[in-house]
């Protein structure tokens, strides 16, 4: 059953989610880059960005407000205000949770991380139940057709956001002194010590930027979905881990393409082999990855892995 | 490197997957109160009363609750004092299988206990039938409606361990109707031709998806495309994508609204398929449904395999209690959920009477529901077959409008 619409459709679809798994995975393979744990209370940081953007829209008096600049204004301030708090959670869960492990056996961290997670998932069980949470629509989404291609506002919304956070993100990490900062502790965390890089803090942003990134994939899930929930972060976490694995771990580029194409498989996969076997494709991807090419599509690069 | 990678994802997903499991398992919540002094007999009940489920959940938990309260009042068992224990089959907001066999197990092992109502989802009664069958414990039903839990060679395997003993019986009727009746409605009422048909592959949702495409393609329509979910689904937008492509005029879920029946309703705003109908049956005709979906809970029509109780002159009392007790309005299975209680409340009142008056054994309850020649209750007069359904099996039928199901209109069988 193909047609050029349908497949145009699907892979929209595909870049949309793609997108989301891509901020998700950048988290993951940064904080992988710069102290080799994989951080499994990432997607949960994720879930807690949806509801930071929740609870900010309830304090924004959203009801009456129609003019475009102004919901566009809106949506802004909550992305970033979602993406401070998270990324201030992330620094905490730093702090508190892996500072005091950098140098303890790699199991140590990585049992933590998933303690972390789950204390992370149960509070915001008590914070809003367990049912899903209707998350507010406040944004127009008209459809759009070009050339018969169906689209509609939201996804070119998760679109736009997500690829000017990753061109950000690129900015800061090959363009500023902190960024180099970053690259040189990924390298070699003595010797970037030694020519005078406070290493504590280099960290501490490195988680900030990874989280914050993950509040922006958050707020934009609420939009793109509908609803939120308490235990999103745990799948949504699975497939953007996949997605940095297939890019090869610790690799920025990688994490990106990996999340496009993860994205891309599944919505591929929902149409021509039916959606029950999105998961089993993507996880046999994760599963293939790691036997032929642990170090994922573009992991030669490994002196530069932030 | 390639070792500690794949050691450590696999640690992690085996770890974290126990925990996820242990730790929300038992919130389970004694109902009824007061302490066990003497002469008590406990119902005992295991539904789904948190997260998504709770709206389907806890309206029938609280027609347990109520119809203990009613034989207290009215010394149904003269001599003894009905207290409910009340506990929860779903883990992180979701029926979970392997909890209801275990509150069950929980349940049973409380010598007062001498009949349990329950559970809500088919799929936790196929966990929970073998136990109850090994155990000798009566386990009634409100709402699990999936045929082969009592009939045929899959609900012999549940009752392997005494196959002749017929310990499940439910008060409802089962998808081999709901789901044809719910086909005829679509396909001779709404005048619907072509189906694109989605289910959350779980018993109860995969087997009345089954039984509604085939009647409705017996009916002279189209099913133009059988999709099912995957647990915890949230994104549907490719599935949609592909069902706009296929071009329907309806879309029929089978499953429940925790499983993703509102969540796929909402996210069709935006979509090609914003103006098509949903048809459901009544894992999705709930509060929670009309929660989620929000403004797109509109031309969404689903069965009930009960009776609406609000239509029946013997309900109108039970209705007034309910909204007195609760100030709620009732659920779908909330008279069901008065009619199982009452029904094990009923079969150990004979029980007792029988025994001199004595605490009865659970066999003895067992016999009593198996050869009552009827019951009458709020619901109808029926009594269970040889294995365990009720002799009369109706389907209502009800249209979301906005904030609200409104009743169309219900078909009886049976006598």
């Amino acid at each position: 059953m193909f047609d050029f619409h349908t497949l145009a459709q699907q892979l929209i679809n595909g870049v949309a989610t793609g997108g989301m798994y891509a901020l998700i995975a950048l988290g993951y393979t940064m904080v992988y880059g710069i102290i080799e744990l994989i951080n499994f209370a990432h997607g949960d940081v994720y879930t807690l960005g949806s509801f930071f953007s929740l609870t900010i829209l309830a304090l924004l008096p959203i009801a009456g407000v129609t003019s475009g600049p102004l919901l566009v204004l809106i949506a802004i301030a909550v992305i970033i205000l979602a993406a401070l708090l998270c990324g201030i959670t992330g620094v905490l869960i730093e702090r508190l949770a892996y500072r005091r492990l950098r140098n303890a056996p790699r199991l140590a961290p990585l049992i933590t991380a998933i303690g972390v997670s789950l204390i992370l998932e149960n509070i915001m069980q008590l914070w809003k139940g367990t049912s899903p949470v209707p998350f507010p629509q406040f944004l127009p989404n008209t459809e759009h057709s070009i050339g018969g291609v169906i689209f509609n506002d939201n996804e070119v919304l998760v679109v736009t956001v997500s690829v000017a956070c990753m061109l950000l993100l690129n900015y800061f990490v090959y363009r500023t002194k902190l960024g180099k900062a970053m690259r040189a502790t990924a390298q070699d965390r003595d010797a970037a010590q030694l020519m005078g890089i406070n290493i504590n803090s280099t960290i501490a942003w490195t988680f900030f930027i990874g989280s914050a990134l993950a509040g922006v994939a958050g707020f934009i899930s609420g939009i793109y979905y509908g609803t939120t929930f308490f235990l999103n972060g745990y799948q949504a976490g699975l497939k953007a881990f996949t997605a940095a694995v297939l890019g090869g771990i610790g690799n920025i580029t990688g994490a990106m393409l990996g999340g496009f194409v993860i994205g891309i498989v599944e919505a591929l996969t929902a149409q021509f082999l039916g959606n029950q076997w999105t998961e089993v494709v993507v996880f046999s991807i994760l599963i293939l990855i790691l036997v032929f090419r642990p170090s994922g599509l573009l992991g030669q690069h490994l002196a530069e892995k932030v | 490197m390639q070792r500690s990678i794949r050691a450590r994802l696999a640690s992690c997903i085996a770890v974290a997957s126990m925990f996820s499991i242990g730790l929300s398992g038992c919130t389970g919540s004694g109902g009824g109160g007061g302490p066990a002094s003497g002469n008590v007999i406990k119902i005992g009940s295991d539904l789904p009363v948190s997260g998504a489920d709770a709206s389907d959940g806890i309206p029938t938990q609280n027609g347990v609750q109520l119809a203990v309260k009613v034989a207290n009042e009215q010394h149904m068992i003269p001599g003894f004092t009905i207290q409910a224990d009340s506990l929860d089959d779903a883990v992180n907001g979701v029926h979970n299988p392997p909890q209801g066999q275990k509150n069950v197990q929980a349940l049973a092992s409380d010598p007062a206990v001498l009949g349990i109502v329950g559970p809500f989802n088919s799929n936790v009664a196929q966990a929970e039938i073998p136990t109850s069958n090994a155990l000798g414990i009566a386990l009634v039903a409100p709402s699990t409606t999936n045929p082969t839990l009592t009939k045929g060679p899959e609900a012999l395997e549940l009752r392997r361990s005494n196959p002749n003993e017929i310990t499940f019986f439910r008060v409802c009727a089962t998808d081999d109707v709901q789901g044809p009746v719910g086909a005829d409605y679509a396909a001779k009422m709404l005048h619907l031709k072509r189906a694109y048909v989605v289910d959350d592959n779980e018993t109860y949702g995969k087997g009345i998806a089954d039984q509604w495409a085939a009647r409705f393609i017996a009916d002279g329509g189209t099913v133009v495309a059988h999709q099912h979910l995957t647990p915890g689904q949230t994104d549907f937008h490719a599935l949609l994508t592909d069902a706009g492509a296929a071009n329907p005029d309806v879309v029929f879920y089978g499953g429940t609204s925790a499983t993703g029946g509102d969540q796929l309703r909402k996210q069709m705003a935006g979509s090609p398929l914003a103006s098509v109908t949903m048809f459901g049956g009544d894992g999705i005709r709930n509060d929670e449904f009309l929660k989620i979906a929000g403004s797109m809970a509109n031309q969404v029509y689903a069965t009930v395999a009960s009776v609406n109780a609000a239509k029946l002159p013997a309900a109108q009392a039970f209705l007034k209690e309910y909204q007195d007790t609760y100030h709620v309005p009732v659920g779908s299975y909330s008279a069901a959920g008065y009619v199982a209680a009452m029904v094990i409340i009923k079969a150990a009142g004979e029980a007792v009477k029988a025994n001199g008056g004595k605490m009865p054994s659970r066999a003895d309850v067992l016999d009593q529901i198996r050869k009552a020649p009827k019951f009458d209750t709020i619901i109808g007069s029926f009594s269970f077959d040889a294995s365990g359904d009720p002799t009369s099996k109706i389907i209502s039928i009800y249209e979301a409008k906005s904030d609200v199901w409104d009743f169309l209109t219900q078909v009886k069988f049976g006598t």
